[in-house]
């Protein structure tokens, strides 16, 4: 398969996402009183409506319409005020009363949009937008200082209820192949879930990816779900074709699903792309089909294909009236809306005048956002983007390989306090990771770590002086050879004054040194 | 004493004056079951044990002094359709498909009737999942019409229709989703009363088509159908489409019709197939009210014929949904010799539902199919609005509407057998469940053909149902109260 920067120069890939987000934070079920409780003892919380049990009516759950409309405003919905919920006809065993409560045409919300920025790293993956010049705008990317903007449409989002888990016995992986019985638990049954779709607006993999994240870190900011990917609270199939450059056509779509992780997704449509265009470059056709990420091998396989459209005989439920939403109620969760993502990072930026890449990027995870702040209450504002710089580069991947920062030996006071060492040229930047890992190992302060470990850093200009003198005496030849033009071996001549002083030399400053005594 | 053929006061005031026990009511209601019910065949289950303990509380309640804390149903013996769940009892809908099926829990409205004080005396037949209008579909055998026991008791509530003729009951629930109360009322010659949609919570009553049930009372007495509306209607947490109702339904029975305008329907009364008899006997129900001092005024319903229509849209789409969970998987009728899922879900549900379940289940598959839900089903829901807007219409200038409850009285078991015949007998009351407003079927005595119980409807506005219960008291008066069908006045229990 060709590498996708060569497929992007002839094709242009068309991604569009659902979401599915469960509404975990919510005390009960969508259409009853049952609890939500993930692990819960099987088939414990359920009652006669979701188990679909004969005479069951649902009613509503208000506390779950709050939360989409919350959904709905902070991703730039519209919010319908009349609409109705809908029967969706679906018979399996996993959903009891064999049709799922879902919405018609019309959903609670309709029409909102998220701006993706894309860093500059990711320019290539969206084609042509690294031509453009800050601040033009071509469809609908925006050409930024250290990237682009991306805006995507959402169509809607709609409240439905999830269905039922079913166990297949004896199955490989619980898989129904091979199985000599299924069990099914109906404690999911009814759980609130709020289903995003988007327009075909995305064009990348990365794009794909961010605009997870970006929907992720919203919700949790909402406060309406834990948005656990490896619990299944969210979900995301992707749908993609493509189609030639230069053409409006769309190509035949396929559906991306079993994405666990906001990776998987990226990886999956990367892989999808190259594909696609592998099977179109080679006169082949792609067929309508349901395809599933499997991360291991890393390729995507055939789960289903679709030769006719499923049809749910979809009609408007009649156990539920046409729902009304007062503009009462709307302002009323409106007012409760939480500083969200965007906001944030406008925050920071004016707060402590950090650059737009640092603020998104500090925002991205709201640990590493509320790390930072946590920080800067007591740091001075000039360490704002040094701490920036130690969140971004170093706690955040440490984060995401499982350190928890609410909770681990670098309090945001220590932070500070390594930050301050560094800020003062007290310690060099090599010497600052070592500190950093010390303080996580063995649970000190940072000064302490520095005072036990000897690591002054060496700003004294006559210490250095000898230093530097020593390493142009001892070779000469590369002297002449750098007076000679070869201005590389700058590096070489900084790597020998810091080999000589033990690593503690101030690398910034013997680079001020060497160069004038080279140059001068 | 014979309970069976009491009215609710007099069970109240024989308790209060400790003529009797509750226990003694339940013990010869039962005992009255045992002697009649093998020749009508209205119970599909009986429930002494509930019965019994229910009477006791009563008694109990009454010996502690607290008579007057007792519920407006204490002591009195009734009985619910059987697509009424009542927790630890059967609801079979009289269908193979649930025959082994117990409820663990308990519809709203039987609970109300309950909680009123009311004797649960057990079970009623019905049509299958109330598709019907003879309970002739019933997977369990035909209940037979106490007047006559040649002919049906009309449908789908055939069984609490019955179950008050032949005195067996003082009140019994049934559901009225195109005409099941009404009709089964008229041929039986009891008060039968479907009230506004959302007057009675649905919550764990079967649903068939439910934006169109509705359960009523039916009773021997005008009174007694309203002391019972009175104990099961309100709102309902549990079911968003019951209202927040609070009438006292008792209200402005006695006070007669004097001034009220009361609507005749040409469209009704010049319908092909009504029959001669029951044309006379409305015509002279008209006459007898316009005497009592009301004014009687023709009022049209210029869309009311393409209710039929639209109710065989509306009703099986609505069912094809509902009927949907009753798989084989959780509970209900399985044959388990299919291996596919597939099969398992089509073999059980070919061998648990019948006829009527099955053509229904097929036409609303049909109509909410791709391509033709726009065909059927979205014009369907503009003619309901068109018929709604008629009645609406017709109450600027009327307080009630008189019609027909159905072209004919009673028939005999087996007459009409060709489904389209069958549902264009319901022309007279699917219109009101399509409106979704209240209707009742009061007796006015017997078709001078027939011999049999002739029903005038009496239609009302959405939630101003007392307009039609006094005038159906004023029938009462002019007519005499509904008596138990004469072959069965005379059965001593236990005889």
């Amino acid at each position: 398969m060709k590498k996708i920067e060569e497929v992007l120069k002839d094709w242009e890939p068309v991604i569009g996402l659902e979401v599915h987000c469960e509404l975990t934070k919510l005390e009960t079920k969508m259409f009853c009183g049952c609890k939500l409780e993930f692990g819960a003892a099987p088939n414990t919380h359920t009652c006669p409506v979701c188990l679909g049990l004969p005479g069951a009516l649902p009613v509503p759950n208000k506390a779950a319409i709050e939360s989409i409309v919350l959904a709905g405003l902070a991703t730039n919905c519209d919010i319908e005020k009349h609409t109705m919920f809908y029967r969706k006809g679906y018979m399996y065993p996993d959903m009891a009363k064999n049709f799922q409560t879902t919405q018609g045409p019309k959903a609670f919300c309709m029409r909102g949009h998220l701006d993706l920025d894309v860093d500059e790293k990711n320019i290539n993956e969206r084609y042509g937008v690294a031509e453009l010049a800050p601040g033009e705008t071509f469809e609908n990317v925006t050409r930024t200082e250290d990237g682009y903007t991306a805006k995507v449409g959402i169509t809607r989002i709609h409240m439905e209820e999830d269905a039922g888990k079913m166990i297949h016995v004896g199955g490989a992986e619980g898989r129904i192949e091979g199985a000599t019985h299924s069990l099914v638990d109906y404690n999911r049954a009814g759980t609130p879930l709020i289903e995003l779709v988007t327009e075909p607006d995305l064009r990348s993999p990365e794009e794909a990816r961010l605009f997870m994240e970006k929907l992720r870190q919203i919700f949790l900011a909402l406060n309406i779900s834990d948005c656990s990917m490896e619990e299944g609270s969210i979900r995301a199939d992707g749908n993609i074709s493509l189609r030639r450059r230069g053409t409006d056509q769309l190509g035949t779509k396929t559906e991306l699903k079993n994405i666990n992780s906001f990776k998987s997704l990226h990886d999956g449509l990367l892989y999808e792309i190259c594909r696609q265009a592998e099977v179109l470059e080679e006169g082949g056709v792609i067929y309508q089909e349901t395809r599933h990420w499997d991360a291991s091998k890393k390729r995507t396989i055939v789960m289903r294909t679709k030769e006719t459209a499923d049809d749910y005989r979809m009609f408007p439920d009649p156990d539920l009236a046409p729902y009304d939403l007062s503009d009462e109620f709307i302002e009323r969760v409106r007012a409760k809306l939480p500083e969200l993502p965007d906001q944030k990072v406008k925050r920071f930026q004016e707060t402590w005048s950090l650059s737009a890449y640092d603020a998104r990027h500090l925002v991205e995870h709201r640990v590493t956002a509320n790390f930072f702040e946590a920080c800067m209450e007591t740091a001075d504002a000039k360490l704002a983007k040094p701490l920036a710089n130690l969140i971004i580069n170093d706690l955040a991947a440490m984060a995401n390989d499982g350190l928890d920062l609410s909770a681990s030996p670098l309090s945001p006071a220590r932070a500070v306090e390594l930050v301050g060492l560094l800020a003062s040229d007290a310690i060099s930047s090599k010497q600052g990771k070592q500190v950093l890992a010390a303080v996580l190992d063995e649970d000190k302060d940072p000064a302490q770590i520095v005072e036990e470990k000897g690591m002054k850093q060496v700003s004294d200009t006559g210490a250095l002086e000898a230093v530097i003198d020593k390493v142009l005496a001892d070779n000469p030849d590369k002297v002449a050879a750098y007076k000679g033009g070869k201005t590389g071996l700058l590096g070489f001549f900084v790597g020998q004054c810091m080999k000589a002083t033990r690593g503690q030399g101030n690398p910034k400053l013997i680079n001020q040194m060497l160069a004038q005594k080279l140059n001068g | 004493m014979e309970f069976g053929t009491m009215d609710i006061a007099a069970i109240r005031s024989g308790l209060a004056a400790k003529e009797f026990s509750a226990r003694e009511v339940a013990e010869q209601s039962l005992a009255r079951i045992d002697a009649v019910d093998g020749t009508v065949n209205a119970f599909l289950e009986v429930t002494p044990e509930a019965a019994l303990a229910k009477a006791d509380e009563v008694d109990a309640a009454i010996a502690a002094g607290a008579f007057d804390e007792l519920g407006p149903l204490a002591g009195v013996p009734v009985a619910f359709k059987d697509n009424m769940n009542l927790a630890g009892t059967h609801t079979t809908c009289a269908s193979h498909m649930l025959e082994n099926y117990v409820s663990p829990y308990t519809a709203t409205c039987v609970q109300r009737a309950i909680d009123a004080g009311a004797l649960p005396l057990g079970k009623l037949n019905m049509d299958e999942f109330a598709f019907g209008s003879t309970t002739e579909s019933s997977a369990f055998g035909t209940t037979k019409n106490p007047w006559d026991t040649s002919r049906v008791p009309g449908g789908s509530s055939g069984g609490s229709a019955a179950a008050v003729a032949a005195g067996m009951a003082t009140v019994t629930l049934g559901s009225d989703t195109g005409g099941s109360i009404r009709q089964p009322g008229s041929f039986c010659g009891v008060v039968a009363v479907k009230p506004t949609y959302g007057v009675v919570s649905r919550y764990g009553v079967v649903a068939f088509g439910s934006s169109l049930d509705q359960v009523g009372p039916f009773a021997r007495s005008v009174r007694d159908a309203a002391l019972a509306l009175n104990a099961i209607s309100g709102r309902d947490e549990r079911d968003c489409t019951s209202q927040d109702v609070t009438i006292d339904f008792t209200r402005g029975l006695d006070a007669g019709v004097a001034g009220m305008k009361i609507g005749i329907v040409p469209e009704f009364m010049d319908a092909a197939g009504l029959t001669s008899e029951v044309k006379y006997a409305i015509e002279g129900a008209a006459e007898k009210l316009r005497e009592m001092g009301a004014e009687i005024v023709e009022v049209e319903l210029p869309h009311v014929r393409a209710a039929i229509s639209a109710y065989y849209v509306i009703a099986p789409c609505e069912a094809f949904s509902n009927l949907s969970r009753f798989d084989s998987v959780r509970y209900g009728f399985c044959d388990p010799s299919h291996k596919s899922l597939a099969g398992q879900y089509e073999a059980s549900r070919a061998k648990g539902f019948g006829p009527e379940a099955r053509r229904r289940i097929m036409l609303g598959s049909y109509l909410l199919s791709a391509g033709v839900y726009d065909k059927y089903y979205y014009p369907a829901q503009q003619v309901r609005t068109l018929i709604t807007q008629d009645y609406e219409r017709a109450y600027e200038t009327v307080d009630c509407i008189l019609a027909p409850v159905a072209p004919q009285t009673a028939f005999a078991f087996g007459q009409i057998s060709d489904p389209a015949t069958m549902y264009a007998t319901d022309l007279y009351t699917i219109s009101i469940n399509i409106a979704g407003n209240g209707g009742m079927s009061v007796p006015v005595g017997l078709g001078e053909d027939s011999q049999m119980p002739v029903g005038a409807q009496l239609i009302a506005p959405a939630f101003h149902d007392m307009n039609m219960l006094r005038v159906a008291a004023a029938l009462e008066e002019a007519y005499g109260t509904a008596r138990v069908a004469p072959d069965f006045a005379d059965v001593k229990a236990g005889a």
